[in-house]
């Protein structure tokens, strides 16, 4: 039979109503997990999946898609509406979709963000059928090397989309890189800036980091205004739902989105962060209205929202295509494959086809099943922001320690929620950038790792790092993405520069 | 000339925090110094050490310092309000008593704690009416998250009075197991 | 009506957590849900509830540094409690030396090794090395050459690549062994001809070597495994056997009775039905060991873990 048979079959199982049904429970489940602060889709599919074990083998992978593609979409609902990101890959959606809430944008914030994933889903998990075996060679064409030279894009990339002073920007960056350092090296064992406190030896974990500055920074910061800060915020400015200029400005990010967040996705140290990341600096780069970003540009929220749901699906093609878990999640999904009988492998595809086809149909109905639950939502969603102010707040700050706490027990954890609540809320009264933190601290051990292991692979030979035509080419358009606008700033300084002249005479 | 006077003596003077900031880089630079100090070599293969990136990037927070110490001459940083410190007291009082409370009485009453407690910092709430909803809401919570999800979150008093109701209400299903429902 | 039935089902399952209170047992896998550990446990939590072992098992999840910080909690909560258990293994004896944690494996009572995997060193299918023989002949010649893909420094794929210098002559401090993060990413550096080597359990690379994508080299495994063409280190003239195992402890100062009681339980779990089918569909071997023969056991691994972690320049 052949692929687009099997997968028509799959869908018309996965359509029946029962399965329907069971699409639902999971995607609720998984939303209703996955938006707890600090719980991403890993935690949350460990946690659920043995309720899918009751089931028969069709209803319970069906339910099984739906937790993971709800636990994916549930963080970035709280980064818009509660600046606290679910996970490390919405955390991008907070800079963008947290302002357009604030500014009565809820509502089009949430919807491009739904329909994003939406549509990266249904892009991606196609792309998934029908370009697997290709995608995973590229994949797998990716040794240490090449990574550290797209580390290195990466930081080029990002560093110069957040920000108005390189001297903030570039503190923010540097105290996240040495926040990277802290835990046990990975290829010696010795532990580094732990000062003792086993709690430290696995490293600190991006979503404590991210939500602390964010929620509790952010919450400390709205405090110390006092009477400043308006009581509420309006939920509803203009219309709830997109308007034509917001569709009009939505569709390409998406699909833009899901083309950086694939590949991105598939590649076995790639993370759906990184693809989240180069969609926000590309949308920036390429938006009409440049100036709109950091106060709430909708292009923000829908690339990196279309990124990460497409690395969700990218995630897929080194496990079915290889047996390759490349992240926590595959991991665990790895785990849960393997209880239908399933084992992810060269030959699955072959040898299998009716379970990877039914799973492909089922990432499609549980996709869908994510948009129907949630675009209707949104209205409700939105009237928290209606909550007064000191109940909205004592709710976030109770979400966010119950992820924390959820995610690991330990009093050392919420102890550093509240020293990194106290630095978010320091930088921001300095007007320092709160991103470039998160950014080092994810960037900076996977850029050194990487290095490390290109330069022992090759015993010390530097020249490595630019002998492969991909390090080599993604090296080269760093250099020019760093030069380039120093250039032109230069240029265009000296223009300002001379104009200032002319006026003091 | 008046206004230009001013200016310059503005000029003069640095912007204290500021120079406080640069005087915390430093500090973080010597930090990450010293420790990449005392780990051992490693590494024999690569050249790049344990070591080589904590100095690395020692180096650039000790530059970044330097280059803070001139932006705050300079003036460089954006004006900032007056903070309020009420208000930021009484959630980090939230915080520090949830983390001190939480291993004795369990998630709902050191959570409800804090709930309250940022309540009460962020507007003017009756207390006892705060904390009273942040510990149901608390409970609540607990249940869902750490009965029903299996969640690791600690129990204490009100945990154990929750599950004993719940057992309760449950109990005349469980005699029937994988009957209606 | 199946289907409401399945449906009811499910509303049972979910609500079956919370139907009791005081736990019989409490299983505690050091690390976060998902991984080894917590499959053991959870696994565990299983078969004592079919089994009828126990109304009521919870399983908490402590992550943390390889095991360490969770074993420094049990220690202490766990102390003269006999419904509490403790999932562990190998891992753990290595991170308790590499992080020099203050608590050992001597403060918890040793109950029973369950189930093993050991240790494979592949090739891509298109290396030159055919055999160990080759291996240990390029190894000989320039050690710097090989580079080895593997989990994280100190851990058990580190170890047995050090063990095997070691023991065919090569000074381990010259293993150039290249630490990943996860299973995957190793597996991905082989299949990306980017490393000489790869060495992890059979499990992580079983889809590949059946594919014919990698070929194995050899086995840490005392006799020949039926399901993997491919010699052990000893036929091939190499003495090392290494086993990752995994394992059951309860707390300090229970007394012997209680620590029998405890045993009898996690035999019971063993022989189950549902264990048995957990341990085919995940693939673990049954490498049962109760016991004072799994303390002797464990001690014996605890000295020659410290020995060749000194090899290597990992503890001083």
């Amino acid at each position: 039979m052949d692929t687009f048979a099997l997968l028509l079959q799959g869908l018309a199982v996965a359509a029946q109503p029962i399965n329907l049904l069971y699409a639902l429970i999971g995607v609720t489940l998984g939303t209703a997990v996955g938006v707890l602060p600090g719980i991403g889709p890993a935690t949350t599919v460990a946690l659920l999946l043995p309720v899918t074990y009751k089931l028969d083998p069709a209803g319970s992978l069906i339910m099984f898609a739906g937790i993971y593609y709800g636990g994916m979409y549930g963080g970035s609902t709280t980064s818009i509406l509660l600046n606290t990101p679910g996970e490390s890959a919405s955390i991008v959606t907070a800079l963008e979709g947290n302002k357009m809430a604030k500014a009565g944008r809820g509502g089009p914030a949430l919807a491009t963000a739904a329909i994003g994933s939406f549509v990266a889903g249904l892009i991606a998990t196609i792309a998934l059928a029908f370009l697997a075996p290709w995608v995973v060679k590229l994949a797998l064409a990716f040794g240490p090397r090449e990574y550290f030279a797209l580390m290195v894009l990466a930081f080029v990339t990002v560093s110069a989309a957040f920000g108005d002073s390189a001297l903030r920007g570039l503190t923010s960056l540097f105290v996240g890189l040495t926040l990277g350092i802290v835990g046990i090296d990975l290829q010696t064992g010795q532990a580094r800036l732990n000062f003792g406190v086993p709690d430290l030896l696995d490293g600190i974990e991006i979503t404590t980091l991210a939500v602390a500055m964010f929620a509790i920074g952010e919450t400390l910061y709205v405090a110390a205004q006092g009477k400043r800060a308006p009581e509420t915020v309006e939920p509803v400015r203009g219309s709830l739902w997109m308007s034509a200029r917001d569709w009009a400005r939505s569709w390409k990010p998406w699909l833009r989105g899901t083309v950086i967040g694939f590949p991105i996705g598939a590649m076995p140290a790639g993370g759906a962060e990184i693809g989240t990341f180069f969609s926000y600096a590309t949308e920036k780069k390429l938006s009409k209205h440049p100036e709109e970003f950091g106060k709430g540009a909708i292009e923000g929220v829908a690339g990196p929202e279309a990124a990460n749901n497409a690395s969700a699906a990218g995630t897929l093609v080194p496990l079915l295509t290889l047996g390759l878990p490349t992240s926590a999640t595959a991991a665990i999904m790895l785990a849960g494959f393997q209880q239908y009988g399933l084992q992810p492998g060269p030959l699955l595809f072959t040898s299998n086809p009716q379970l990877v086809w039914g799973l492909i149909a089922s990432l499609l109905i549980a996709n869908f099943m994510l948009l129907v639950l949630n675009l209707p939502l949104i209205g409700l969603w939105v009237r928290l922001l209606t909550i007064p102010k000191p109940w909205l707040y004592a709710g976030i700050l109770l979400f966010a320690t119950l992820g924390t706490i959820g995610a690991n027990p330990s009093l050392v954890e919420l102890g550093m929620l509240l020293v990194f609540g106290l630095m978010g809320f320091g930088m921001r009264v300095f007007g320092f950038p709160i991103a470039p933190v998160v950014v080092g601290l994810i960037l900076g051990p996977m850029a050194e790792q990487q290095l490390r292991r290109a330069l022992a692979i090759s015993q010390g030979d530097v020249m490595v790092l630019v002998a492969s035509p991909i390090s080599a080419t993604l090296l080269a358009i760093a250099a020019v993405a760093l030069i380039l606008p120093l250039v032109l700033r230069a240029m265009g300084r000296g223009r300002i520069l001379s104009e200032v002249a002319t006026d003091n005479d | 000339m008046a206004p230009g006077a001013m200016r310059t003596r503005e000029r003069r003077r640095p912007d204290w925090a500021a120079l406080l900031v640069a005087v915390g880089l430093l500090g973080l630079a010597a930090l990450v110094a010293w420790d990449a100090s005392r780990l051992g070599a490693g590494g024999a293969y690569a050249r790049v050490g344990p070591q080589t990136i904590p100095y690395a990037i020692a180096i650039c927070l000790g530059s970044l310092s330097i280059w803070t110490v001139f932006a705050a001459y300079r003036h460089d940083f954006p004006k900032r309000d007056q903070q309020d410190p009420g208000p930021v007291l009484w959630i980090v009082g939230g915080l520090l008593a949830q983390i001190a409370l939480i291993k004795f009485t369990g998630f709902s009453i050191a959570t409800g704690v804090l709930f309250a407690m940022t309540a009460r910092g962020m507007g003017r709430v009756s207390l006892p009416l705060a904390l009273l909803s942040g510990i149901l809401i608390s409970a609540a919570v607990w249940f869902v998250f750490g009965r029903l999800l299996q969640l690791t979150l600690p129990a204490g008093p009100i945990e154990h009075l929750l599950v004993q109701g719940a057992e309760l209400i449950v109990a005349p299903f469980k005699a029937a197991p994988g009957g209606a429902v | 009506m199946k289907q409401f039935l399945a449906a009811a089902m499910l509303a049972g399952a979910i609500a079956l957590p919370m139907t009791a209170l005081a736990a019989d047992y409490t299983i505690m896998a050091p690390a976060g849900p998902g991984g080894g550990w917590d499959q053991t446990a959870r696994a565990m939590q299983d078969a004592m509830t079919t089994t009828g072992i126990s109304g009521n098992v919870q399983v908490i999840n402590v992550p943390g540094a390889g095991g360490t910080i969770g074993l420094a909690q049990f220690a202490q909560e766990a102390n003269g409690d006999p419904t509490r258990l403790l999932v562990g293994g190998y891992v753990m004896v290595g991170a308790i030396l590499t992080n020099n944690a203050p608590v050992k494996l001597d403060a918890v009572t040793p109950i029973a090794r369950l189930t093993g995997e050991y240790e494979v060193i592949v090739v891509p299918a298109a290396s030159e090395l055919l055999s160990l023989a080759d291996l240990t002949t390029k190894l000989k010649a320039d050690p710097g050459a090989v580079s080895w893909a593997g989990g994280s420094a100190g851990g058990t794929d580190h170890i047995t690549a050090g063990l095997f210098a070691k023991t065919v002559g090569v000074d381990p401090k010259l293993v150039n062994y290249i630490a990943f993060s996860g299973g995957g990413e190793a597996l991905a550096a082989v299949l990306g001809n980017q490393v000489t080597v790869g060495i992890s359990g059979y499990g992580e690379f079983q889809a590949q070597v059946e594919a014919g994508a990698l070929r194995v080299l050899g086995v840490s495994a005392p006799e020949r495994i039926s399901v993997i063409d491919a010699p052990t280190f000893t036929e091939a003239g190499v003495e090392l056997v290494v086993q990752n195992w995994r394992g059951v402890w309860a707390g300090p100062g229970l007394s012997a009775e209680q620590t029998a009681a405890i045993t009898a339980d996690v035999e019971k779990v063993v022989n189950s039905e549902s264990w048995k089918q957990t341990l085919a569909t995940k693939g673990w071997n049954n490498t049962w060991l109760p016991g004072d023969a799994f303390k002797a056991q464990l001690a014996k691994e605890i000295d020659a873990t410290s020995a060749i972690l000194k090899d290597i320049g990992l503890v001083q």
